[in-house]
């Protein structure tokens, strides 16, 4: 009975798929409990951080499906541009899928192009083995087109799962805006179509609310942050922010009312996690997405305290709010688009040099030390902008560092030294005796 | 396209021109004799009403006027591939909950944003629009003529001797009878207009002007009713600037022709008929209706041509009122400009100056009440802020119900 089962090529090849998945399913869910542990392990045991991290086990390890109230569609997403506010009021979740995984890196790495960059490869992984429910529940995906990347990897994804493309303009001129409103409407209709939901007023409405009360406690958590540095781990603020990602909802916006009343708690009380004269570090660059985290962890493991976080899957992503001005159902998609197009400092806009602006603000709102430029290796965008971020802040007299990184652990020793030399350093500058001490 | 543009913008103004010389031609509503006073015994009797049935004919006139713009749009987006499954809640008010659509837990309904309060600058807004509204319509009967000498650069329109003040814009556009005057009363008219100017600026127009007034209340009707809007681009406001300086030049120059550009402005449609005056509307009845139809779809629209407001403008440099910007807190997210009604760009594109008082700015607060930024913006009174942008201000309402 065997040997003929064996003998058969078709069962034979899908047993090797099988065992292929489950060895698949077994390197990622360690990788991920790796990086679990060392977030837990920093030091800092705050209970309300526990919904983030657990969500992002839930999801990773136990390769659970994204929670939704029953009958609830979701809606892949990726890159800030898509406006989740339109996915709730079609009655659907939105779901960011930009990936950090390695091992999911590791079968990308064969599937799209050799230099493309290492999070549409994990993107691209995770789709060949179809293992994670994340990505596999998906009613529809929406791709913005950002980077050569993305649209590539819109191309690919849409062989597998309904994808929709949302062109982003290059410039942020007026009718640049008139354009993406128009994407929107485009966009609305299709997700009223996957859902069979409309998207009413009341609907848009009851979404703007939503995200804007995820909005409300973003803010209130960025301005603790920047009061009282040392409240808790850069880190753990990034965890944080990456577990929007699968928490929908108010869920993720309550877990974070919880976790902000904490640390006003924690700030009333003067229980700061850390020493307050740690070197300040400001991370920015492409993506970092969880479980990706290696060098905010490196930077915080070796003494530092990564205080601002200007990534697109971290706080940059959600920090700009929705300003409904007008209250026609026009003016709340137009407040959308607004929102989508012009604050983002993302540098696949032509002119991305309000970026330095944004740079500054945050040097100077959270009196930044150091500034550690992370580039993925292929995000050839974020790489142009280094020369213009490293001039300004050669003229703030703020150090900074270019840290080329890949999806794998292969590079972390390296990456270990030049972040101690660089942490070090900051420390030598605010006093050597300070030094010395530590 | 741009000479197209060029085109329309041009016919638009000689038609303005045209419309000006031989406004008298025009008659929208006729009085055998004009009454330009009335005495407190005169309001609120059946004759009063009477005499309001200029402006409740432009009303309606206005009223059909919108409708029939939505209902047209309506019809156009209702076939638009694009935008025809929305066009329901485009048109005339989203109606109430759908049915069916509340089946799913993902889905909340609502029907306000919760996010902003209500500010109070902005109710002092309200509060000095409304008020000087009454006093510009009724204000010579409540507190005597004694400040008649007085003019003050709003389009109040002098028409209405009994109103509070005197109305800058009549010598100006008069100017032979303002040469006509004896001395004191050049030497009055220069003085209280210089003085307005210079300590207000357009704040005036933000503030007291009935004309701006009766658009905020249309903007106003607009939000309540949720129709949408005609959201301007940069380009349509500069399609508009040729326009403006026909308006000064007519302002200004038709006297001297042989005109008269009160049967022109529509502002003698506004106070001088709420008062109850019998007062002859010509063209000027017509283009008040226009303007409201306009500024309905267009947040003031005829701020951003009104030549009254434009030499008030001038004076952007040395008021005391001030916007000013931090420009390394803005974000560049441009709710400022979307919010402004007069469709500054610099306001959110200014990356040096701290200064960004503009020749058009109204200093109506919207953009400050908008910004989401911690201090990027602030209205400032000699170097004083009195309103200021804040993140709480724009996102603290949501959530309450949990906050609660």
């Amino acid at each position: 009975m065997s040997s003929t089962a064996i003998a058969n090529p078709v069962v034979a090849q899908r047993r090797r798929e099988e065992r292929r998945r489950q060895l698949f399913t077994n390197k990622s869910t360690h990788m991920t409990q790796k990086y679990l542990r060392r977030v837990r392990e920093l030091g800092d045991s705050l209970e309300h951080m526990e919904p983030f991290l657990d969500v992002l086990e839930r999801i990773y390890v136990r390769g659970e499906h994204v929670a939704v109230p029953r009958g609830t569609k979701t809606v892949g997403t990726y890159c800030v541009q898509v406006p989740e506010e339109l996915v709730y009021a079609a009655g659907a979740q939105p779901v960011k899928l930009c990936s950090g995984h390695y091992t999911a890196f590791s079968i990308g790495d064969d599937v799209v192009a050799r230099d493309a960059c290492p999070l549409v490869k994990a993107v691209a992984g995770f789709k060949q083995m179809g293992t994670m429910p994340a990505y596999e529940d998906c009613s529809l995906m929406v791709v913005p087109i950002t980077c050569d990347c993305k649209k590539k990897i819109a191309g690919l994804l849409s062989e597998t799962t309904p994808v929709h493309i949302l062109p982003v303009p290059a410039n942020k001129e007026d009718e640049d805006v008139e354009q993406l409103v128009e994407e929107f409407y485009g966009l609305a209709s299709v997700l009223t179509q996957v859902t069979g939901q409309a998207i009413t007023y009341e609907s848009l409405v009851g979404a703007l609310n939503r995200t804007g009360y995820a909005q409300r406690e973003l803010s209130r958590f960025l301005e603790l942050k920047r009061t009282t540095p040392g409240l808790l781990y850069g880190t753990h603020a990034m965890a944080a922010m990456n577990a929007s990602a699968y928490l929908g909802g108010d869920d993720w916006a309550r877990a974070m009312r919880s976790l902000n009343d904490a640390l006003v708690r924690r700030a009333h009380a003067g229980e700061l996690v850390t020493r307050k004269d740690l070197p300040r570090i400001m991370l920015t660059g492409s993506p970092i997405v969880f479980p990706n985290l290696k060098i905010p962890l490196l930077v915080e493991e070796m003494g530092g305290l990564v205080v601002a976080d200007e990534t697109c899957m971290g706080e940059r992503g959600m920090s700009d709010p929705v300003v409904p001005v007008d209250a026609s159902f026009d003016g709340l998609m137009r407040a959308l688009a607004i929102r989508a197009l012009r604050p983002c400092p993302c540098p696949t806009f032509a002119d991305n040099t309000q970026r330095i602006y944004r740079l500054r603000q945050m040097v100077r709102d959270y009196h930044v030390e150091g500034v550690i430029y992370h580039v993925l290796r292929g995000c050839l965008v974020y790489d142009y902008e280094y020369r213009l971020m490293e001039e300004e802040l050669e003229r703030l007299g703020i150090p900074v560092i270019r840290l080329e990184s890949d999806y794998t652990d292969q590079d972390v020793e390296q990456l270990r030294i030049r972040i101690e030399a660089f942490v070090e350093m900051i420390k030598l500058k605010k006093g050597p005796l300070r030094a010395m001490r530590s | 396209m741009t000479s197209k543009r060029g085109v329309v913008t041009g016919l638009i103004c000689v038609a303005m021109a045209l419309i000006a010389y031989y406004a008298w031609n025009l008659s929208f509503f006729e009085y055998e004799s004009n009454i330009y006073t009335t005495t407190a015994d005169r309001l609120f009797t059946l004759d009063y009403v009477a005499r309001l049935s200029p402006l409740l004919l432009i009303g309606l006139l206005s009223a059909i006027g919108i409708v029939l713009c939505v209902v047209v749009r309506g019809r156009m987006r209702r076939r638009d591939p694009l935008y025809g499954s929305f066009a329901s809640k485009v048109g005339v008010r989203a109606s109430g909950p759908a049915a069916g659509t509340h089946t799913a837990g993902a889905h909340v309904a609502g029907t306000r944003i919760a996010g902003r309060r209500p500010s109070a600058f902005m109710a002092v807004r309200w509060i000095c629009m409304a008020g000087s509204f009454a006093l510009m319509v009724f204000g010579g009967i409540l507190l005597g003529t004694r400040f008649a000498q007085v003019s003050i650069p709003v389009l109040s329109c002098p028409a209405n001797m009994s109103q509070l003040t005197e109305a800058t814009c009549y010598y100006l556009a008069h100017l032979d009878e303002l040469a006509a005057l004896p001395w004191t009363g050049i030497a009055a008219y220069v003085l209280s207009t210089l003085a307005f100017v210079l300590v207000f600026g357009r704040m005036l127009c933000g503030f007291v002007c009935p004309m701006g007034f009766a658009q905020d209340v249309m903007h106003k009707i607009r939000q309540a009713t949720r129709v949408e809007g005609v959201a301007m681009t940069d380009r349509m406001y500069k399609a508009l600037v040729p326009i403006r300086w026909t308006m000064l030049l007519l302002m200004i120059g038709l006297c001297f022709v042989g005109g008269n550009f009160c049967n022109f402005c529509p502002a003698i449609a506004l106070s001088p008929v709420a008062a109850g005056l019998s007062v002859s509307l010509y063209a000027s009845g017509f283009i008040m209706v226009f303007v409201l139809i306009a500024s309905f779809f267009k947040r003031r629209f005829f701020c951003t041509i009104c030549p009254l407001g434009y030499l008030m403008g001038l004076a952007h440099k040395v008021q005391p009122f001030r916007l000013r910007k931090d420009c390394t807190a803005c974000t560049e997210c441009g709710a400022c400009y979307e919010a402004c009604p007069m469709g500054i760009k610099q306001i959110y594109t200014e990356r040096q100056k701290s200064d960004v008082t503009d020749i058009a700015c109204i200093m109506c607060g919207e953009c400050v009440r908008c910004c989401p930024e911690n201090d990027a913006l602030a209205l400032t009174c000699a170097g004083r802020p009195i309103y200021v942008s804040k993140r709480s201000r724009v996102v603290e309402g949501y959530g309450r119900k949990d906050h609660e």
